[in-house]
């Protein structure tokens, strides 16, 4: 593989010489295309609309997959409210497990609130002090938007947005307030 | 994105091998799916950022793609002794490294630059912000920086999150 190496440029703006520190290098190899093809031909650079097609049915097939998974996973956060507030580390970690996965997945299957809701629990989960996992109300407010938004997907958006953003108030509040508590 | 010369090859995804980090049963099922629809040749799925580095020094994929947040080795991690200068098999400064995360701040982001994440996809991941995190990845040339400790893409470099994170 070929690689050249130079000394003057720094973050996309050049340098002068005497700016870059002497045990710095900067290198540049050849793209991974280049690499495999050589430079006679190329990678498509440009996305393919048929490439996004498939990709996009892909997405669509296992959404109804997920649709039904959704609703037992739900059922699974409420059972583990109860045990998780009262100490059972299993249920504790299960509970973010199925969280971050709601998070990341979905919007991608085209439940973009569920997503936002599941995020605003992530991130206080990640935080949450044994007393936040004793007193569970944060937590029972999420996984009670959770519900309602999975059982009614016809409700109001203007309720829908205002709960979310209710929460993530509540959320950005309390981890202020830990900030500050030091 | 400009156009490259004429002879694009259809069948490029074939000949890619990318790992894929994450321990999610079900975002594997999808990003597998999802590469599969690409036509990417190979695959290899590792489910944390420990059996990710196994698994890069033993297959040198071309590009990994991992979670962020994982247990009991992150993202971040597995990023950083990707590497560091010292890590031995599974040393490389040029593998692109694509995050996805669900954490949107900008602290976030540059948290992972500095660990030498190539590319931030913010999640809920859509089949067109991968498509063009690895076409990216795969035809620009690879810039890196080598320091005493660090061999990766520049640490001050602009790194923008792919994604609204909605």
């Amino acid at each position: 593989m070929s690689a050249s190496v130079t000394h003057s440029r720094l973050a996309g703006r050049d340098v002068p010489m005497s700016e870059t520190p002497p045990d710095v290098r900067f290198i540049r190899v050849p793209s991974i295309a280049e690499r495999k093809l050589g430079t006679s031909h190329t990678a498509p650079m440009r996305l393919d609309p048929r490439v996004l097609d498939k990709m996009q049915t892909t997405i669509r097939k296992l959404e109804t997959k997920y649709a039904e998974a959704l609703s037992a996973q739900v059922s699974m956060l409420q059972l583990l409210v109860d045990p998780a507030a009262k100490g059972d580390g299993e249920a504790r970690e299960r509970l973010y497990s199925l969280t971050h996965d709601m998070r990341g997945l979905a919007g991608t299957f085209g439940f973009p609130v569920i997503g936002r809701f599941a995020n605003s629990l992530c991130l206080y989960l990640e935080k949450a002090r044994e007393e936040d996992w004793r007193d569970a109300s944060v937590i029972r407010l999420h996984v009670d938007a959770i519900r309602e938004a999975v059982d009614n997907p016809g409700t109001d958006p203007a309720i829908t947005t205002e709960t979310l953003a209710a929460l993530e108030r509540l959320v950005a509040a309390d981890l202020a307030k830990r900030k500050i508590a030091g | 994105m400009t156009a490259g010369p004429a002879k694009a090859d259809p069948d490029f995804f074939r000949r890619l091998s990318i790992l894929v980090v994450e321990d999610s049963a079900e975002m594997q099922r999808l990003l597998t799916a999802l590469l599969e629809s690409m036509g990417v040749g190979r695959i290899i799925v590792a489910h944390d950022g420990a059996r990710g580095l196994t698994a890069f020094a033993a297959e040198r994929p071309d590009i990994i793609i991992t979670d962020g947040a994982m247990t009991p080795m992150d993202g971040l991690e597995m990023t950083r002794r990707i590497r560091a200068s010292d890590a031995g098999d599974a040393a490389n400064p040029e593998v692109p490294i694509l995050m996805i995360s669900g954490h949107a701040g900008r602290e976030n982001v540059t948290h992972a630059r500095d660990q030498g994440v190539t590319d931030y996809l913010l999640k809920p991941l859509s089949a067109e912000m991968l498509y063009e995190a690895i076409v990216n990845a795969v035809s620009r040339p690879i810039h890196f920086v080598e320091t005493p400790s660090y061999r990766g893409p520049s640490p001050r470099r602009r790194l923008e999150a792919r994604g609204t994170g909605e």
